[in-house]
């Protein structure tokens, strides 16, 4: 099975809140001198596929698309947890990118690899939780696409999977070549690497291309406009109910009901 | 000049953080207040390679540098200072000596179980009548029909109760002070070894503290560490890793108390503004972060050296020390900026103040490493 994991950095959502700043000029979070992280669910995606390459053999490449200084230890991190090989696709404009374009540089990407059976992806970025990027690359890519994943072994040359919903869970086959979009899930917690393998992780070549190289279309009209990013702003206000307890428990219910609390 | 990390010590800096921020973070206030050790915590631990960083892969180890550990143990000392201990104590005081002065076969009989959390190191240098004036000791080894004989006790054992390894000081010659000391690699299960009294502590209460006693323990002659009369050249080698050790301690419970102060300071909100505005607070926050970048590099500078395989004792000393001072500093401020919440157990100021005093004492007390460095100067070393 040879499976390829999109991997994004996002800005890492455990900052506090007064270390999230938006950028006017771009409508894009600040991402200069904050501390970058993979994305959450991208680390359920690669635990997945390192599991499955266990399981049934084959073979993990671990892709980004972003500045190389911004997302090389990400792949260093994947390719110490285990990722056989790395490509980063040089691309200054990914982090201003939205699901449908980042999609279609990581389709050229994949395309570019040339052979796969899987391609995985978190079922949302910590950063624009646009849940689009999945569907995006299956039609890309004519494949089959199932998200929010949270297991999947190889059957008869296709996969089993479970896929989490509102109800409950699904299982569905699937045949390949396929993208799936991962979610979280205690069996997919992603292992942590140990320290020589990090060593040996340095020593592993990282393919790097540009986004030209990839022959990625450019500036494809955006199917979406980011019109506005705010911090939503919460004010507390305090209010006292006087009189007896009866009272104020008869006060109280109405004020709640009249908010829509009750 | 460059003051940038490498690659590989900034990937190492991230996996440790990672680490500590999953595995030990979580735990901190809860082993802090049960005092319980870690047991499941450290073999994570050591599955992961943290417990033999600086051991070469041959022997099971991660084969790093001394960069590398000073700037993964203070990750982990800025979740809990405890566990730090229990991990740095078993790397630079037990696998270093070990690597350091030790035969190929001692190597490959205790490095890989010691590296890979197999076995659990401890060292024996303080007695209860030797602190400060470690090379008093009086611990005695004599030889009995070539087996090493062993007597006396050990005090203020980091691991003693759970370790299976220990680093041994005795007097195995007629020579006062060190030229009359050897080291020792003593098994725990070995016949006549024990824990002895169990001591409660002020702070880093998940690591253990006890005795080891000694009574006619039996060390097979192979387990001679380095040679006979070379005991005080081995303890004092070693305790100029263990000082960057306790270097990292300190400049992550110094960075931990900074950032807790750091976000209280932003988050209180006092005559109708965040204490943050205050210049009071800023002075202290400033003070703060200056001393704990200072620290920090007084301690990357020593790890280079040592890392380059140069003369580092100086600077190891300087680096404990102005970090110790640091720490203890830097968490007294921390309680007092958050004020009546800094003396109280919800938050974490109270434990880095409780944690911050023993980097001042342990592996040489503030006073000796002033010494050190005294010694050192006088001698026109700069």
């Amino acid at each position: 099975m040879n499976t390829i994991v999109c991997l994004k950095q996002v800005v890492d959502p455990e900052l506090p809140q007064w270390d999230f700043a938006i950028d006017p000029a771009t409508k894009r979070q600040v991402r200069t001198g904050k501390p970058l992280v993979i994305s959450t669910y991208d680390e359920n995606a690669l635990e997945l596929a390192l599991q499955l390459k266990e399981r049934a053999g084959g073979k993990v490449t671990a892709l980004t698309v972003g500045p190389p200084g911004e997302v090389k230890d990400a792949v260093r991190l994947a390719l110490a947890m285990g990722a056989d090989e790395a490509v980063v696709v040089d691309d200054g404009a990914a982090p201003q990118a939205l699901a449908a374009e980042k999609a279609g540089v990581l389709a050229a990407a994949i395309t570019r690899i040339g052979t796969f059976d899987l391609v995985l992806t978190g079922c949302e970025s910590a950063d624009w939780v646009e849940r689009a990027v999945a569907p995006f690359l299956a039609e890309a890519l004519n494949a089959a696409c199932v998200t929010f994943i949270t297991r999947a072994e190889a059957k008869d040359g296709g996969l089993t999977v479970r896929r989490t919903s509102e109800e409950g869970f699904h299982i569905l086959d699937v045949r390949l070549p396929a993208v799936l979009s991962v979610t979280s899930d205690e069996a997919l917690r992603p292992r942590l690497p140990k320290v020589k393998d990090i060593m040996g992780a340095m020593r592993k070549p990282v393919q790097t291309w540009t986004r030209a190289e990839v022959a990625a279309t450019p500036d494809a009209a955006p199917e979406v406009e980011v019109r506005e990013v705010a911090i939503p702003q919460r004010t507390m206000k305090c209010e006292f109910i006087e009189g007896e307890p009866a009272q104020q428990a008869e006060a109280l219910v109405s004020r709640l009901q009249a908010l829509k609390v009750i | 000049m460059d003051f940038r990390l490498s690659d590989e010590h900034r990937v190492v800096q991230a996996a440790a953080a990672d680490f500590a921020t999953r595995e030990i973070l979580p735990v901190a206030a809860a082993l802090d207040h049960s005092g319980e050790f870690p047991t499941a915590l450290i073999r994570k631990a050591a599955e992961a390679g943290w417990l033999g960083m600086t051991v070469p892969e041959a022997y099971g180890g991660a084969g790093l540098d001394a960069v590398s550990y000073v700037i993964a143990q203070e990750e982990f000392a800025v979740a809990s200072a405890g566990v730090q201990t229990i991990i740095t104590v078993n790397n630079s005081l037990v696998c270093d000596p070990i690597l350091k002065f030790g035969t190929e076969a001692q190597k490959r009989r205790y490095l890989p179980g010691l590296a890979t959390g197999r076995t659990l190191g401890c060292y024996c240098l303080t007695e209860p009548a030797s602190g400060s004036d470690a090379m008093s000791l009086r611990t005695t080894a004599r030889l009995d029909q070539g087996t090493w004989v062993l007597n006396g006790t050990k005090a203020f054992v980091t691991n003693a109760v759970e370790a299976d390894v220990c680093v041994v000081y005795a007097r195995s010659g007629p020579d006062p002070g060190a030229k009359g000391l050897s080291a020792f690699i003593v098994e725990k299960a070995f016949p006549g070894v024990r824990v002895g009294k169990v001591e409660k502590k002020l702070g880093i209460k998940c690591s253990s503290t006890a005795e080891i006693v000694l009574e006619d323990a039996r060390v097979p002659y192979d387990n001679l560490l380095g040679e006979r009369g070379q005991g005080g050249r081995i303890a004092l080698a070693t305790l100029d890793g263990g000082r960057l050790g306790i270097a990292a301690q300190a400049v992550g419970i110094a960075r931990a108390a900074l950032e807790a102060s750091r976000t209280y300071a932003r988050e209180r909100k006092q005559f109708g503004r965040p204490i943050g505005e205050f210049q009071a607070v800023q002075w202290m926050l400033a003070d703060m972060a200056t001393r704990t970048e200072a620290s920090r590099l007084l301690m990357y500078r020593a790890a280079w050296l040592r890392a380059l395989g140069r003369p580092h004792t100086k600077e190891a000393s300087m680096a404990k020390l102005f970090a110790s001072e640091t720490a203890m500093w830097a968490a007294h401020k921390a309680v007092q900026i958050h004020g009546g919440y800094g003396y109280i157990q919800d938050y974490p100021a109270e434990r880095y103040f409780r944690d911050a005093k023993i980097t001042e004492i342990y592996e040489g007390t503030s006073e000796i490493q002033r010494l050190v460095i005294a010694r050192n100067t006088l001698r026109g070393q700069h």
